[in-house]
């Protein structure tokens, strides 16, 4: 520790700290545009000049580091005049669009000019004239009032992992740009928009839309992955005009993904339904809550008395909040039926009795960055969880050695120790990086883990997840889409007990971890308590067929990995209540009732990310129309159908009686059981995911995120020589069938996907007549 | 003493007199009432009446949706909804003042960066219902375009004072 002085008041700072560092601390404004907590120091803006004693020149703050002794003066004659010098000079090529710029209420460099900057203009020649850049569907620029201070530069490089920006030119023809025209297309890459302190870089969908001073604040959490990233909405009036992070150190940093920004777009989409609806013989009818939500309970109840309670079900939307999981699972248990779920992307639940209570990360988001070895399993990290990709890649770029085994190469924006790619043999892959930790551990080989032969890489995981401090071992979303999902959790938790690593899955929904608690799975009610009647699992509702089904937030026909299966069953049910945002064309297919929930800043609720924190909020804007909280909703059909137990008047009665949930424990014991994985022999083999933009329906829907580069077509990814084996060569499209679906989709040659593979992404319309997820396709000429 | 005062006040209608004379002084001075509406008094080129909306000479408004007269007005009677023309340019999609919140302070004019909202000499307008009293974006800009001539005047009067 050094002692110094800044103003006169006396300070104690950390050895190395930057002077700005200890005038932050100690609330003494240094005013600054290129400086930034979360970036590096350029010292190129020079607004922050101090004077400091016995230094003959200003210096500036945020690139002097702390002496002992040190006195800094930030408001001498001195500084400010250095300051305001600078400011001229900033605003020599600045075009003072004030009036029509979307910083203006917001900008660093008006408000300097306010606090610095002289009333006349002594500058009488020409200006500086550039073109603004097209950086695709979310940023939008007018680089003429651009100061260079390379914050987005700075960004791309250090944060976001892609050096998109750049700048050219020296001085005064300095330009920021791509240099070579193309979008910018980082999954985090918005967030230039927040740290551009002028308005050179600003948003696209907001832009020319509002003023920050008819906006107000209000806090909400993101559902779209299990990082529960806190959020700001701007509300004008009852309408959301932009989302900007909140500043949370141990989730988001102060962060957000592209995602999670601009998903509240997708309530604006045109299939948004503001009244309930009722599909009578005459078609479809928007009518009143009365008569919708009686429509839906005797349907309901007609069911109930022909059929029996087992022929009702519940299928719940990953990103629903953990009152309305809770609420529709006590329905339908209160009705005598266990049949509720929410692993609509899963296939393969052999093992959901041993599981933990939910799907814990295994240690705190923040400790991700900490991770000196680690080995993801079915991961493609950076576009499931944008923010904890960047965590990871801070741990990577440390020196951390991160390996992956995937079933097809992804690119990774930091650089990963080992790949390993294996499509067909997935399982063994996995097995013998276990059989290589088991060795390096000198432990007992387990019944039944997969021969394997382990080669040089398996040895190279295994003993990087045995040096260092902290090391994990993490299942992604991938091995939750896959069959084999019970053996590549079983190995990979053996993996990390023998490693002494810890073992974490990245859950795959919005609130997966807040629906395993309150209980919305078959076999285990809220809380993780044992259920008086077991349930079925989705899947073999969708299978054997369910007559009645409620439907909470969710449109099997994109969300379900067995798209096709579960529209068939939905069609084939007696009766369907949808409790959905939205009325699609296949929602208007099968559903018989439409009510519309508020969406995620709309009502109020709770979100349990994958660390177990439960983070309550509230809505920032009331729903338009008629839309109504689901949890009103499922509270009302409760007391209908006269159901015990629902007489919550408000959201914290319902919060109450999920007291038990919230001190379930985060616990991650897998225990060892025998594999017996699925083959995959014969024929091309399907590789799936859920790409970044078509998570769920709100995402789905949301248009710039859809006119960007990761939102992925619906067709089929493959390297030219399977194309060749299967005698397509050169075909552009392509009939694709896989279980009882088949579907016409174009051909995109990608020789990332391992030969016999084909990457067909789900989540999308045009692959939603597909059979399922991973498992054998054939290809036939269109 | 005092009532016998009044008494005699009263009985020589002594006040009836007082006004009498005043009467009587002004029936002979210069008339200072206008025949209105044939005659008018002359107003200000400060004058702060009915509100309008400018163009630029080639036609194009001049109002950019800075939203400045909407953030600085007192009586909160401006509403402005913006958004991106096809061309790029930032422009109003919704510009309304409430003319019967109006206070007619000026200080939207005063606020205005493209002397775009202006308050003309208009003061003859009426409206039977408040909804003619809502002035909207193409009432605005028609009131501007009938009076161009007279507002460019009075601004060019004032311009040496501002």
């Amino acid at each position: 520790m050094v002692n110094i002085e800044i103003n006169g008041i006396k300070l104690e700072a950390r050895d190395g700290a930057m002077v700005i560092e200890v005038a932050d601390e100690a609330g003494i404004v240094i005013p600054r545009f290129c400086y930034h907590k979360k970036l590096s120091i350029a010292a190129n803006c020079r607004m922050c000049l101090v004077e400091v004693e016995k230094v003959a020149k200003p210096l500036p703050a945020c690139a002097t580091p702390v002496t002992e002794g040190m006195k800094v003066f930030t408001h001498s004659p001195k500084a400010l005049g250095a300051q305001r010098a600078v400011l001229e000079f900033l605003l020599i090529n600045h075009p003072l669009d004030c009036p029509i710029c979307d910083q203006g209420g917001e900008c660093d460099l008006q408000e300097m000019a306010i606090g610095f900057g002289g009333d006349v203009s002594r500058y009488a020649e020409g200006k500086r004239v550039v073109t603004d850049p097209d950086l695709g569907a979310l940023i939008a620029t007018d680089m003429g009032r651009c100061i260079h201070c390379t914050r987005c530069v700075r960004f791309g490089q250090e944060v976001a992992g892609m050096w998109e920006l750049g700048g050219t030119g020296r001085g005064e023809h300095t330009r920021i740009g791509t240099y070579v025209a193309d979008t910018v297309d980082s999954e985090l890459s918005a967030n230039v928009v927040d740290l551009c302190p002028v308005g050179a870089l600003t948003s696209k969908p907001y832009r020319y839309s509002g003023r920050p001073w008819e906006l107000v604040g209000r806090p909400g959490i993101s559902p779209h992955d299990c990082v529960g990233a806190n959020l700001r909405a701007d509300i004008r009036g009852k309408q959301i005009m932009r989302v900007l992070p909140q500043e949370r150190e141990e989730i988001n940093e102060t962060w957000l993904a592209d995602r999670d920004r601009f998903a509240y777009l997708g309530g604006r989409s045109a299939e948004r339904i503001t009244a309930p609806m009722v599909k009578r013989e005459t078609g479809w009818q928007a009518t009143d809550w009365d008569s919708a939500l009686t429509f839906a309970a005797e349907g309901l109840k007609r069911v109930l008395d022909v059929h029996g309670p087992s022929q009702l079900g519940a299928w719940v939307g990953d990103t629903a909040t953990v009152e309305e999981a809770y609420l529709t699972q006590k329905l339908m248990r209160a009705l005598g039926s266990g049949n509720v779920d929410h692993r609509l992307r899963q296939v393969d639940f052999r093992d959901q009795e041993q599981l933990p209570a939910f799907p814990y990360l295994g240690m705190a988001i923040a400790d991700l960055e900490r991770l000196d070895g680690a080995l993801l399993i079915g991961s493609n990290i950076r576009k499931e969880q944008p923010l904890l990709g960047q965590r990871l890649r801070k741990a990577a770029l440390r020196g951390g050695q991160i390996a992956f085994i995937n079933p097809r190469a992804y690119p990774f924006n930091f650089p990963v120790s080992q790949q390993i790619v294996a499509a067909h043999n997935w399982v063994t892959e996995v097995a013998a990086v276990a059989r290589a930790a088991l060795a390096l551990a000198g432990e007992e080989i387990p019944e039944g883990l997969p021969e394997a032969e382990v080669g040089e890489a398996h040895e190279a995981i295994a003993a990087a997840l045995r040096s260092g401090e902290q090391r994990a071992v993490l299942l992604g979303n991938l091995a939750a889409y896959h069959p084999a999902q019970t053996e590549l959790r079983a190995m990979a938790a053996l993996i990390a007990r023998s490693c002494g690593a810890h073992f974490g899955v990245l859950a795959e929904g919005g609130n997966s971890a807040g629906a395993w608690l309150a209980g919305a799975v078959p076999h285990r009610g809220m809380a993780a308590q044992p259920t008086a009647v077991m349930g079925r699992d989705w899947r073999s509702m969708a299978h054997e067929g369910v007559k009645g089904l409620l439907l909470l937030s969710t449109e099997p026909e994109s969300d379900c990995i067995e798209p096709l299966r579960a529209t068939q069953a939905l069609k084939q049910a007696d009766f369907v209540v949808a409790i959905n945002a939205f009325a699609s064309d296949a929602a208007r297919d099968y559903a018989d009732v439409i009510l519309p929930p508020a969406l995620y800043l709309e009502a109020a609720g709770t979100l349990v990310n994958c660390e177990g924190r439960w983070q309550s909020f509230e809505g920032t804007t009331p729903p338009p129309g008629e839309a109504r909280p689901a949890w009103k909703l499922l509270r009302v059909l409760g007391n209908l159908l006269n159901a015990i137990g629902f007489e919550q008047l408000s959201i914290t009665d319902v919060r109450d009686e999920l007291a038990p949930a919230l001190a379930v424990g985060a616990d991650n014991q897998i225990p060892w059981r025998v594999p017996a994985p699925p083959s995959f022999e014969g024929g091309i083999m399907r590789l799936v995911d859920y790409p970044i933009y078509s998570v769920d329906g709100l995402v789905r829907r949301s248009a710039p995120l859809q006119q960007t580069r990761d939102a992925i077509a619906g067709a089929v990814y493959v390297a030219g020589a399977t194309l060749t084996q299967v005698d397509l060569g050169g075909a552009d499209r392509v009939r694709v069938m896989q279980g009882e679906g088949e579907a016409l989709l174009p051909v995109i040659v990608d020789e990332a996907i391992p030969v016999g593979c084909v990457y067909i992404p789900a989540g999308t319309t045009a692959t939603a007549a597909l059979g399922g997820g991973f498992g054998v396709v054939e290809m036939t000429h269109a | 003493m005092n009532s016998m005062f009044r008494f005699l006040k009263s009985l020589f209608l002594l006040e009836l007199f007082g006004g009498m004379r005043v009467t009587g002084r002004h029936f002979w001075r210069k008339k200072i009432t206008l025949h209105y509406p044939e005659e008018r008094a002359p107003v200000s080129p400060r004058f702060r009446a009915l509100h309008a909306q400018r163009r630029y000479a080639n036609g194009e408004e001049r109002c950019i949706a800075c939203k400045l007269c909407e953030v600085v007005c007192p009586a909160m009677a401006i509403t402005i909804e913006s958004a991106q023309r096809e061309d790029g340019s930032r422009r109003t999609t919704r510009y309304e003042i409430d003319l019967t919140k109006c206070i007619f302070c000026g200080f939207c004019e005063e606020s205005c960066p493209v002397d775009s909202i202006v308050e003309t000499h208009v003061y003859e307008y009426h409206g039977e219902s408040r909804d003619e009293l809502l002035m909207t974006k193409e009432k605005l800009l028609a009131v501007g375009d009938k009076y161009e001539a007279q507002i460019a005047a009075a601004r060019a009067q004032d311009a040496k004072y501002r």
